[in-house]
C-alpha cells in the first residue's frame, strides 16, 4: 500500500494546544511519527535573565496555562533555596491547599478534554462547569482567575480571607456530590473502556528508559509521585495515598487521573482541619535592589502532569543567570508520544496525545 | 547514603571533584571524557532517571558548561527512602568557540530531545547524535539565541522593527 505524510495539528480536533504531529502512514497504520513543538516558543527562560528576581512571578506561571500554580511554587523554592529564606508553617499548609486545588482544577480540564476528544460532550460540560467553580474559589483569593501569582518567596500574598474556609468545603463537596454521575456516565461506562483499554500501552520499563513522570508512570504501576519521594510544602504533615493502576494504557491513565482528584479533596480537607495559625510570609528584602548570592539549585515539585523541575543558577546579580525548566510534558510529548504511536492506528492519535497529558506551552517554553 | 556513593565515585573515578550543598543535593565536577563512563557508572547505582539536560553559557570564562541532573526512580518494593530524595548533578565544562561533546543518548535514551534543544540554543554539536535538526525555532541566527552574547531587546529591534507599521502602510494609499 502507498504510503502517506499526514499532518495532525496544530488546528485539529484531536489536538489541545499548539503542537503538530507528523505521521508516516501505510493505511489506517502509523509507520512513524514525528512531534513538531515551537509553536507557543516565547523564549520565556531568556527573557527571564532580563527581569529582576521578582518580576519574573508573572512571567512563570505563562509557562503552563492549564495549571500555573504549581510553576509559581517551584520558582518560589529555588529562590527561597538561593537565597535561605524560610516560609512560615501556615504558608506551607496554605500553599498545599492552593496546589491541591489547582491540580484538581486542571484534572477537570484534563478530563474536558479527553472526554470531549471521545465524544462524551456531557460530561465534558460538567468537567468544564466543576473547574469553573475552583476558578471562582481563586478569584475570591487572588483576584485573578487563571493566572493568580499567589505564591511569593517566603510564603504566600496573603491570608485566606474570613470565611474562606468554608467555601472551599462547600465547593468541593458540590464537585465531589457528582463523582457518581461522573462514573456512571464516564468512568464505568462500557463506550470508554472499549475506546481507552489498550490504547497507547507502555510497559512500566520501557516509561522508565523514556524518562516519563507523573500519570505516566502510575499508570504502570510505579507510586513515584515527588509529592511522597521528597515532600515539599505541608505534604508530609497529613497522612494520604498515591493512586495507582498496573496496565499503562490510557484506560489506566484517566483512572489515575480519577483517582488523584478524589485524594487531593480528601488531602484538602485534612490540610484544612490541621492549619495552624500564624504568619503567612516571611519578609524578604525590598525586591527592586535583591540581590541573591552566587549560587545554583535544582527543585522540583508534583505538577498535574508530572515532575516539574527547575534548574536555577544566580552569578550574584539581581536577575537570574540561567533558568531551565524541566516540564514534565517535555519527554512525554517528544519521546513517549513518538514511541508509542508506532503501529497504532490514526483514530487513535488524539487518544493517546490527551491520555498522556501533554500540554504544547509547557513543552516550548 | 550520599557519603557511600561519594566514596565510591571517589574510588573509582580518582579526579573528580564532589560537593554536598544539602542532604538531597550531590554535585560532581568532572572531565568532560570521563562524562559518560559516570553516567554509565551512576546508572547502575540506581539513578536512572535522567530528569534534565541543561547548559550554562559562562561569558567570561568562554565555556560552556553541561549539567546532567539524575534522580533515582522507586525500586520494586515501592518502599520510599534518602535515594530518591537525592538529585545528582553532573556538571563539565567544554570550549565556547568550538562547541562539541558526545551524545549520551547510548545510556539515557531520553536525552535525544534535550540535545537537541542545546544544538539549537547554545549551537552546541552532538557526535553521532542521530537526529540534530531545529526542535522550536524557524530563523537562522549568526549566534545560538540562549547564549550570553545574544542581545534579545536588539535582535527584535532590528528585525521587526523593519516591518512597517499598517497604519503607516495606509496613509501611504
Amino acid at each position: 500500500m502507498r504510503e502517506l505524510d499526514l499532518y495532525f495539528g496544530p488546528q485539529h480536533l484531536g489536538m489541545v494546544g499548539n503542537f503538530s504531529i507528523t505521521l508516516r502512514a501505510e493505511g489506517d497504520r502509523i509507520l512513524k511519527a514525528t512531534a513538531n513543538p515551537g509553536y507557543l516558543h516565547r523564549g520565556f527562560e531568556k527573557l527571564m535573565e532580563y527581569r529582576k528576581w521578582i518580576q519574573n512571578f508573572p512571567m512563570v506561571c505563562r509557562i503552563n496555562v492549564v495549571e500555573p500554580d504549581s510553576m509559581e511554587m517551584v520558582y518560589a523554592m529555588a529562590v527561597e533555596s538561593l537565597a535561605g529564606i524560610e516560609v512560615p508553617e501556615r504558608a506551607q499548609y496554605i500553599r498545599s491547599i492552593y496546589l491541591e486545588l489547582a491540580r484538581v482544577g486542571s484534572h477537570l480540564f484534563g478530563l474536558w478534554a479527553y472526554a470531549n476528544m471521545l465524544g462524551f460532550d456531557t460530561v465534558a460540560q460538567w468537567a468544564m462547569y466543576h473547574r469553573d467553580l475552583i476558578l471562582d474559589l481563586f478569584e475570591e483569593l487572588t483576584g485573578g482567575r487563571v493566572y493568580h501569582i499567589y505564591i511569593w518567596p517566603g510564603g504566600v500574598r496573603r491570608d485566606f480571607p474570613n470565611g474562606f474556609k468554608d467555601k472551599i468545603v462547600e465547593t468541593l463537596h458540590t464537585i465531589g456530590g457528582c463523582v457518581p454521575e461522573y462514573d456512571s456516565a464516564f468512568f464505568h461506562n462500557r463506550l470508554f473502556a472499549d475506546r481507552a483499554k489498550d490504547v497507547g500501552k507502555i510497559t512500566q520499563d520501557r516509561a522508565k528508559e523514556m524518562g516519563a513522570t507523573g500519570q505516566v508512570l502510575r499508570a504502570t504501576g510505579m507510586p513515584y509521585d515527588i509529592r511522597k519521594v521528597a515532600p515539599y510544602a505541608a505534604y508530609d504533615r497529613v497522612p494520604w495515598e498515591v493512586p495507582i493502576r498496573e496496565k499503562g494504557d490510557a484506560y489506566s491513565r484517566i483512572w489515575v487521573v480519577r483517582d488523584e482528584m478524589i485524594e487531593s479533596v480528601h488531602m484538602i480537607f485534612k490540610l484544612l482541619d490541621n492549619m495552624p495559625e500564624g504568619e503567612v510570609y516571611n519578609r524578604i528584602p525590598n525586591p527592586f535592589k535583591w540581590k541573591i548570592p552566587a549560587g545554583e539549585t535544582y527543585v522540583r515539585c508534583e505538577s498535574s502532569r508530572g515532575e516539574l523541575g527547575l534548574y536555577l543558577v544566580s552569578n550574584g546579580e539581581d536577575k537570574p543567570y540561567r533558568v531551565h525548566f524541566r516540564t514534565p510534558s517535555y519527554p512525554h510529548g517528544l519521546i513517549v508520544l513518538e514511541d508509542v504511536l508506532k503501529n497504532a492506528s490514526i483514530a487513535d492519535v488524539g487518544n493517546t496525545m490527551i491520555s498522556l497529558y501533554v500540554v504544547a506551552p509547557e513543552i516550548d517554553r | 547514603m550520599n557519603k557511600i556513593l561519594r566514596d565510591e565515585l571517589q574510588s573509582v573515578f580518582g579526579a573528580v571533584r564532589i560537593t554536598t550543598p544539602e542532604n538531597t543535593r550531590v554535585i560532581i565536577n568532572a572531565k568532560k571524557d570521563t562524562v559518560l563512563p559516570l553516567l554509565r557508572f551512576l546508572k547502575e547505582k540506581g539513578y536512572q532517571h535522567l530528569a534534565l539536560i541543561s547548559c550554562v553559557d559562562w561569558i567570561e570564562a568562554q565555556e560552556l558548561e553541561m549539567v546532567y541532573i539524575l534522580s533515582a526512580y522507586l525500586g520494586s518494593d515501592h518502599a520510599f527512602s534518602d535515594k530518591e530524595q537525592t538529585n545528582v548533578i553532573l556538571k563539565t565544562r567544554i570550549s565556547r568557540e568550538n562547541p562539541e561533546f558526545q551524545t549520551v543518548i547510548p545510556v539515557f535514551q531520553n536525552a535525544e530531545p534535550y540535545e537537541r534543544e542545546l544544538h539549537e540554543l547554545y549551537g552546541i554539536r552532538f557526535k553521532n547524535h542521530p537526529r540534530l535538526v531545529p526542535l522550536f525555532l524557524d530563523r537562522e541566527y549568526s549566534i545560538p539565541p540562549f547564549r550570553k552574547d545574544f542581545d534579545t531587546r536588539r535582535y527584535v529591534k532590528e528585525v521587526f522593527d523593519q516591518v512597517p507599521f499598517v497604519e503607516k502602510e495606509a496613509e501611504k494609499v
